[in-house]
């Protein structure tokens, strides 16, 4: 009975692995940056990677309630141009204080989720679709109510609330991405939302019938991601000091479903874990980290980060079947 | 007299329902409903705004829009395949700067333009099987791994030239792009080609049937004993070969090869094929309406650029009328249809 009981250590290894993956890729990729870059292991690199990766994890965390659903959300980086530019209106043009501009940008970011989402649930328009079509929409409203013309300066007031230093070398913005990660910890792992969520991503019909109000569950993480987009484009609005309606964009997208991919999170729904995408975004962060301290050409760059994901997902997926 | 028997055929069980001929023709109708319905709204735009702008109606312009849709609608044939299979092709973008850029280099260094548009032909089927390999072999979502093949293959784009375009090619590839044979251009053909060769394929061969057999359910394929792996390769690797295709000609018609030339083809193509009545839950759509598709927003960019509206408004536009194609179709179709997940 006892030895049943009792778990190896060999066991114990594997199953270390095979639940945190991403974090287990992250450290191998550290540990082989750092052997073989010299400036990379310094505390200095490693509060600029967190800086990079701080504003992407927020919206890696939306993705992700969306990828759970078994949907996708391809409007997340039209929206963070769209909520860059309107915050930047709003503020610098239309002078209205910065709390409440703040607020109708996330507003707009729940409208803009909320038609998403009812286009998904109640047209069943797929998915990739709907948010294809709200994609170019998005695009769109932010060139026609910006003139395709960015706004520069924003006043200080905006700045600071991205852009104080904390502890150092880090900035608010890490803790206000830290602070929505401990929340959406406690969303998708201790709370039923994240239960339903779930149940709602591995089969629909089923959580229908054991009393889940599937549609209500659905169309809120579409609101969500929204939400987070624009907090994004605000966050990022605050970094480079400048309000433009083509940030983020559809390529800004791809690399945070990359990034929600190496933390682990399922493309058919229902499986994904808050830390392991938080490894995943860091992982890929790392790795453009490291491109650039190679001092390697920028046309290299992009083909060598290609293949070190792709050896990631490879080694992911292996792991998946192996252990 | 008095008594009329009732036709002969009801007297056995089961031959008063319509027979099997008629039954397939309805089928047919059913099947044919969404592709009227395009053509229905792709011929009302070219009415009204052919009455609005006369110039829209010219042979002259309306060659030029299918010329210019040719590259999506080449690209979307290879997708539609792949939709079918229950996947997504994403790598289309990289893959059509990176082929243009390998036969490109090639004819740059004097080889002979026929093998030069072979080889970059092969290099799209090549990282196409590649996609095929990792979805069949490792398991690995279609989305996730075209999404970073198509990376790596923009890459290669830039690495290839040291992130340089290329330009000034000899007259016979500039013809493949902008030449016209019977007055009608080469690229047109070349799309004609493709139709037919995937409607060949997908409705006249016994791999088309085993292709939407494999959409419509994977597992009674498989215990059928027929090979998922041919499936797979076959679709990626035509695939690729779409998108060879359509980065040739796209530089032809430029006489350039610019290494970031993919842009958002793959997205385009997929918006094409589903406006075509593609379905994304796989198994079911037709290749060539893929065509209609990409015609119709061709020739919807194009009357919004005659009216002179500003491409900002284009986008929005085009952008509400994806939707709400597809919430129609969805809508027509079934009224009560799950919630359609795609990769």
């Amino acid at each position: 009975m006892e030895k049943t009981n009792r778990i190896s250590a060999g066991e114990r290894i594997r199953n270390f692995v095979k639940e945190n993956g991403s974090f287990v890729i992250f450290m191998l990729i550290c540990l082989l940056a750092s052997c073989t870059i010299p400036r990379f292991a310094s505390i200095k690199n490693f509060a600029l990677i967190l800086k990079q990766a701080a504003i992407p994890i927020i919206g890696c965390l939306g993705m992700t309630c969306v990828l759970m659903t078994g949907g996708i959300d391809l409007s997340l980086g039209y929206m963070i141009g769209l909520s860059s530019i309107s915050i930047g209106l709003l503020i610098k043009t239309y002078e209205v204080p910065i709390a409440l501009s703040i607020c109708l940008t996330l507003l707009l970011g729940a409208a803009v989720g909320l038609i998403n989402g009812l286009c998904v649930q109640k047209i069943r328009v797929p998915a990739f679709i709907t948010t294809l079509g709200t994609g170019y929409v998005l695009l769109g409203v932010a060139q026609i109510i910006s003139n395709g013309a960015s706004i520069n300066r924003l006043p200080q007031a905006f700045l600071i609330l991205g852009k104080t230093k904390v502890l150092g070398k880090l900035n608010t913005t890490v803790l206000i991405s830290l602070a929505f990660c401990a929340v959406f910890y406690y969303l998708l792992h201790c709370s039923t939302f994240g239960r339903r969520l779930s149940a709602f991503g591995l089969s629909e019909p089923t959580s229908r019938l054991s009393g889940i109000q599937t549609s209500r569950i659905n169309i809120s993480a579409y609101v969500i991601c929204a939400v987070l987009a624009s907090v994004c484009g605000m966050l990022l609005s605050i970094d480079v000091n400048c309000a433009q309606p083509t940030m983020g964009g559809g390529d800004y997208t791809f690399t945070i479903i990359t990034g929600c991919v190496l933390g682990g999170v399922s493309l058919f729904g229902g499986v994904g874990s808050v830390p392991g995408v938080i490894f995943g975004m860091l992982t890929l962060k790392v790795i453009n980290n490291c491109i650039n301290l190679m001092n390697a050409p920028y046309y290299l760059g992009s083909a060598i980060q290609g293949i070190v994901i792709l050896l990631d997902i490879i080694l992911e997926n292996i792991k998946n079947r192996k252990l | 007299m008095g008594t009329q028997f009732p036709p002969f055929s009801s007297l056995i069980r089961g031959l008063d329902r319509p027979d099997k001929k008629e039954r397939l023709l309805v089928k047919k109708a059913k099947n044919y409903k969404a592709q009227i319905g395009i053509a229905v709204v792709i011929v009302a735009l070219i009415a009204i705004v052919g009455i609005r702008i006369p110039k829209f109606l010219s042979l002259e312009n309306i060659l030029n829009v299918i010329r210019q849709t040719s590259i999506v609608s080449l690209v979307s044939y290879g997708s539609a395949m792949v939709i079918i299979v229950k996947g997504i092709d994403l790598s289309v973008g990289g893959l059509i700067a990176f082929c243009a850029m390998v036969s490109g280099l090639m004819m740059k260094a004097g080889i002979p333009m026929a093998i030069a548009i072979a080889a970059g032909i092969l290099a799209g089927a090549i990282m196409g099987l590649f996609s095929g390999i990792m979805v069949e072999k490792l398991e690995v979502p279609a989305f996730i791994t075209t999404l970073v093949i198509g990376q790596v293959a923009n890459g290669f784009a830039l690495m290839l030239n040291g992130g340089n375009s290329i330009g000034g090619f000899s007259d016979a590839y500039v013809f493949i792009g902008n030449g016209k044979i019977l007055g009608i251009p080469v690229s047109i053909y070349i799309t004609l080609f493709f139709v037919v060769l995937s409607y060949l394929i997908m409705n006249r061969s016994k791999l088309g049937t085993h292709i939407y057999a494999y959409g419509g359910n994977a597992q009674v394929v498989r215990n059928q004993g027929i090979s998922t792996a041919k499936i797979n390769y076959f679709v990626f690797t035509f695939s690729g070969i779409c998108a060879a295709v359509a980065g040739i000609l796209l530089s032809a018609q430029m006489n350039t090869v610019h290494p970031a030339q993919g842009g958002n083809y793959q997205l385009d193509a997929v918006a094409a094929c589903v406006i075509g009545g593609v379905n994304m839950a796989g198994g079911e759509g037709k290749v060539y309406n893929a065509l209609l598709g990409a015609l119709l927003i061709g020739f919807l960019r194009n009357a919004l650029n005659l009216i002179g509206l500003h491409p900002y408004y284009q986008n929005l536009i085009v952008g509400v009328l994806i939707i709400a194609i597809v919430a129609f179709s969805m809508y027509k179709r079934h009224k009560k249809v799950e919630l359609s997940k795609v990769y």
